[in-house]
């Protein structure tokens, strides 16, 4: 189904019809500016601009003409990459779709463009008092599209839920170039979610061109937190028994010994310790309750208070106002639920012990139903992370002893339900021009 | 009654190696019960002794999912529909088989597994019992949260498929909001599991395209569902609001401050002055009692067993009991006909507008009554205690009055009662139904004016608002309506909803917020989804691509009772 990519006489022109004189160029630096590298050959890759939905409506009928690719792409976070043969042709960079279409103080409901940033959502919600939540703010760095396309498991909140969840509605552009709009209601019984369906689909089965959000208002009161534990699992079950005793956090991170050294200076951890970290915010009453819960629980599993500073430099880090020491990339990204938790710890320790090198872990994004282990391979001469090399040698064992003790590998695409996504999507984009390479089975 | 082409014996023996003789059934009993759910449009032919419109071939019981697999692919083989049956507790004719086929009753497959203490998941099969499923994890400290009006005959699985809510789900959610999975075979005969429980993979959420499926992509067979630790406190209040906008706005206040009460029912001034006039009526303001007063353990009283229904009680109870208990002295009640009884409710129900048009301004400004409200946190201790606490501080600033803790108290002890108030009514000869819509806060007093408008030409309506969240709310229109014979009442029937659900759209609301869809509002999917239909179309070929499974439904295909 992928769409052969033929020349394109006229294609320029044609998609300057469509969004305006300016805003469709196949000139390298351009291509640069979204993190592409453009093959100096044919087929030619086009980068467009378009200005409303209705612009990507006749963009996505073009390509299904022309049978050419048509793929979303984001702001320039990495730098540039070549583009493979099916996913050249024309890349729909949505940053000018960037208006609040409707802002609904009485509902908190927000309706954006696809192409705003979540950040720049957030400066435009701040002077009123509203935010889209505690998400970490890391995500708040792609576009409101992107932010829905690509699902994770770290766009969530423990007092939030998933970013996905604050999804009342959304306006895409199918495959076959149809407009779709879905109603937009607090919980309805009509079948299954609909908006759910584009919702971390990548722009396979729909361009998102707007959602309609739950947003909050910024909370009364926040509380950080700090507790030294008596190691990294003890650190662990007192997240689970906090939330067991119905505290919603706003965040929490739990840091081993050789991370909260590194993240938080030695004065945090003795040796063999955790650090747990805990923001609480909602009516003070309510922020101060969680704060005092989540200090209950870390005694009873052993913990003691340590200096607030300690939350407030993770605080800083976290929200981008003081540089972390810990910045480098993790090696590997694992999520497991509460109850395999300490049990992925510890073979993850023991599988890097066999292959005589050192992890560094901390545990954030939690949610109901789990939370991501960062994990970082350490050579133990030097106490710094791995080269590259020595990094992807080890680092399928230790993946594979992670996944035995029960967590999950971050971006897989279940294979057993790639039969139906293939169908669904060759029903909605029968041309198979949809950004093509995304959501491949066993892709990452 | 249609009876398409299918062979009822070719099909038997092709089931019979899979689930054995004693798990099949094509007698008339079976096959008459199975064809129906509680749509109150089917209870009033059943009142007047009319043949039901559609009826299943075969009746089967499976044990196992894999004895589910099998059935889907023989009846795949076949050409032959299956209509996934739970509790049969559905008021949308859910699982009215319009093109006959296999009933599933997946009753025997309702296992409970192990909860671990930190992942807070219980997974569950499809039929277990709503009831049996709440008590088994009270007996291990745990509840789901989830409690139905229909919790006595429901089934998990119903509930999964549905989308349906519960009585204290402004806490603990939809089910939506409390699944972390599904097993399902599809209509293609796959067995296949969503999400896992880390919600690892990439790709749309897949549990959140199944749930709300209502067995038109395939038969939920289990579910992965998150529970809570059993509350240790319940805490229960009633209020009253001058009127029904003071109540909504205290609402939305408190929902947007982030609390989450579980219980927060305000109703409109008919619906309290109906409460007041049978009996529940608010006592004096409780200004001298204690906010903080000792309430019940939480356990007490949160399942009831199955409500008895005295004689006087079937009589006072549900609207029309109301309206009867007002009419006629109660000494004079017992002695009632029933022809005489439904005279008197024909004289009532007849005039539709003008009881609409007296009630609520009766209610509202001839007696004062205002609109009641019901509140209830629970949970771990002291959470509850603070959160209750800013809950009642909010709702006295928005000029709500404390009624103590005696109208919480008395809605808990009766809160399974409304679904045994039915029959009463059809026996009078009226009928009774329910129509819940929601909508964002900014368009909620619109909706529910336009909605209860267009009920209000045809039937004698109520409202209640109940299931809020922090960008909008629930309604739900208790409605009874009257014709004179069976043709005379499904055309009200039909013209009531027409009007109900287009008036809802028009509002901006959604035609269903926790009964789902059925063939009740089939034919409105197309104004619900507009466009949208065609990812559920895609969504449905790709799962179900021979349309075996619960045809006619969600507005894929055609379906109807004529």
């Amino acid at each position: 189904m992928t769409a052969r990519v033929a020349r394109a006489p006229n294609l320029g022109e044609e998609l300057e019809a469509i969004v305006g004189h300016g805003h469709a160029t196949d000139r390298p630096a351009h291509l640069a500016e979204v993190g592409i590298r453009a093959a100096a050959s044919e087929p030619a890759t086009w980068l467009v601009r378009p200005g409303s939905g209705a612009e990507i409506a006749e963009i996505v009928r073009l390509a299904n003409r022309r049978h050419i690719p048509v793929s979303p792409v984001g702001a320039a976070a990495r730098p540039p990459a070549a583009l493979g043969a099916a996913e050249a042709g024309i890349l729909v960079d949505l940053r000018r779709m960037s208006h609040v279409l409707h802002l609904d103080e009485t509902s908190l409901v927000v309706h954006v463009q696809a192409g705003l940033s979540a950040h720049a959502l957030e400066h435009i919600l701040a002077p009123r008092g509203l935010s889209l939540g505690d998400f970490p703010p890391a995500i708040l760095a792609s576009t409101v599209g992107g932010m829905l396309s690509v699902r994770t498991p770290g766009k969530s909140s423990p007092r939030h839920g998933f970013i996905e969840e604050a999804v009342l509605g959304i306006s895409a552009v199918l495959g076959d170039g149809r407009s779709i709009h879905t109603r937009v209601a607090p919980r309805r019984a009509t079948g299954p979610d609909l908006a759910r369906a584009l919702c971390g689909s990548e722009g396979t089965l729909g361009f998102i061109t707007s959602a309609v959000l739950r947003i909050h208002r910024r909370p009364e009161a926040r509380f950080l937190s700090a507790h030294h534990l008596p190691d990294f699992e003890a650190a662990l079950s007192a997240v689970h028994l906090a939330m067991r005793e119905d505290a919603a956090p706003a965040a929490l991170r739990v840091y081993d010994e050789r991370q909260a050294r590194a993240g938080l200076g030695d004065g945090a951890v003795r040796p063999g310790g955790a650090v747990l970290l805990a923001a609480t915010a909602g009516p003070t009453d309510l922020a101060a309750c969680d704060r005092d819960l989540i200090a209950s629980s870390a005694s009873a599993l052993g913990g003691t208070p340590i200096a607030e500073s300690f939350a407030e430099t993770w605080w800083r880090q976290r929200t981008g106002r003081e540089d972390s020491p810990s910045a480098a990339l993790p090696s590997l990204q694992v999520s497991a639920r509460p109850s395999r938790q300490a049990a992925v710890h510890r073979a993850l320790r023991a599988a890097a012990a066999e292959a005589g090198i050192e992890v560094c872990v901390y545990a954030s994004r939690f949610d109901p139903y789990g939370a991501v282990l960062f994990v970082t391979l350490i050579d133990p001469s030097t106490g710094e992370a791995l080269g590259a090399q020595a990094e992807d040698a080890a680092r399928g064992a230790i993946e594979r002893a992670a996944e035995q003790a029960g967590a999950a590998l971050l971006g897989a695409v279940p294979p057993a339900l790639t039969p139906y996504f293939e169908d669904m999507r060759r029903r909605l984009d029968p041309a198979g021009i949809m950004n093509p390479r995304a959501l491949a089975s066993g892709s990452e | 009654m249609t009876r398409p082409a299918i062979d009822s014996d070719r099909l038997a023996r092709a089931l019979r190696p899979i689930v054995g003789d004693d798990r099949i059934s094509a007698k008339e009993t079976d096959l008459t019960t199975y064809s129906r759910d509680m749509w109150p449009r089917l209870l009033i032919s059943i009142r007047e002794g009319t043949p039901l419109p559609h009826r299943a071939h075969l009746v089967v019981w499976p044990e196992t999912v894999g004895e589910v697999a099998e059935i889907v692919r023989v009846a795949r083989s076949q050409g032959v529909p299956i209509i996934p049956y739970g509790g049969g507790s559905g008021v949308c004719g859910g699982t009215v088989p319009v093109k006959g086929g296999i009933a599933l009753d997946l009753k025997r497959m309702s296992a409970v597994a192990k909860i671990d203490r930190d992942d807070l998941i219980c997974d569950v099969q499809a039929g277990a019992n709503g009831e049996h499923f709440e008590r088994e994890l009270a007996t291990r400290g745990y509840t789901f949260g989830h409690f139905p009006s229909s919790i006595y005959v429901s089934t998990v699985g119903g509930w999964v498929a549905t989308r349906a809510a519960g009585q204290m789900s402004s806490k603990y959610g939809k089910v939506e909001d409390r699944i972390a999975g599904v097993t399902m075979v599809t209509g293609r005969g796959d067995i296949i599991d969503t999400d896992g429980l880390a919600r690892s993979h990439r790709g749309p959420s897949w549990t959140q395209l199944l749930v709300g499926s209502e067995g038109t992509l395939g038969v939920i067979t289990s579910a992965r569902l998150r529970v809570s630790p059993a509350p240790e406190l319940r805490v229960l209040r009633g209020y009253s609001f001058p009127d029904l906008i003071g109540g909504i706005e205290a609402l939305r206040r408190i929902m947007q401050r982030g609390l989450r009460p579980a219980v927060l029912r305000l109703y409109d001034e008919f619906d309290t002055l109906m409460n007041a006039l049978s009996g529940g009526g608010d006592r004096a303001p409780a200004d001298i009692r204690h906010h903080h007063a000792p309430s019940p353990p939480a356990g007490a009283g949160a399942l009831p067993r199955v409500p008895t229904q005295s004689a006087d009680v079937e009589e006072r109870s549900g609207l029309l009991g109301q309206i009867v208990g007002q009419l006629v002295p109660k000494d004079r009640r017992r002695g009632l006909t029933q022809s005489l009884r439904r005279e008197l409710v024909a004289a009532t129900l007849s005039r539709p507008r003008l009881f609409n048009n007296v009630a609520g301004p009766v209610a509202s400004r001839g007696l004062r009554r205002g609109c009641r409200m019901i509140v209830g946190l629970e949970g771990s201790r002291v959470r509850t205690e603070t959160e209750a606490r800013l809950t009642f501080g909010e709702l006295e600033r928005a000029g709500g009055v404390d009624l103590g803790e005696e109208p919480g108290r008395r809605w808990l002890e009766h809160r399974y009662s409304v679904s045994y108030k039915m029959s009463p009514a059809f026996r009078a000869g009226a009928f009774v139904d329910t129509m819940e819509v929601a909508s964002t806060w900014e368009r909620l007093v619109d909706l529910y004016r336009s909605v209860r408008a267009a009920i209000a030409k045809h039937a004698l309506v109520m409202a209640h608002l109940s299931h809020a969240y922090p960008e909008g709310c629930s309604i739900y229109f208790t409605f009874a309506g009257y014709a004179d014979n069976q043709k005379h009442a499904e055309k009200l029937y039909d013209e009531l909803w027409r009007s109900g659900m287009e008036a809802a759209t028009r509002a901006g609301g959604t035609i269903s917020h926790h009964h789902g869809v059925g063939l009740l509002k089939s034919l409105h999917m197309r104004e619900e989804h507009r466009e949208s239909m065609a990812i559920l179309e895609a969504l449905k070929a790709s799962m179900d691509p021979d349309d075996i499974m619960n045809p006619g439904k969600l507005g894929l295909s055609a379906g109807g009772l004529s």
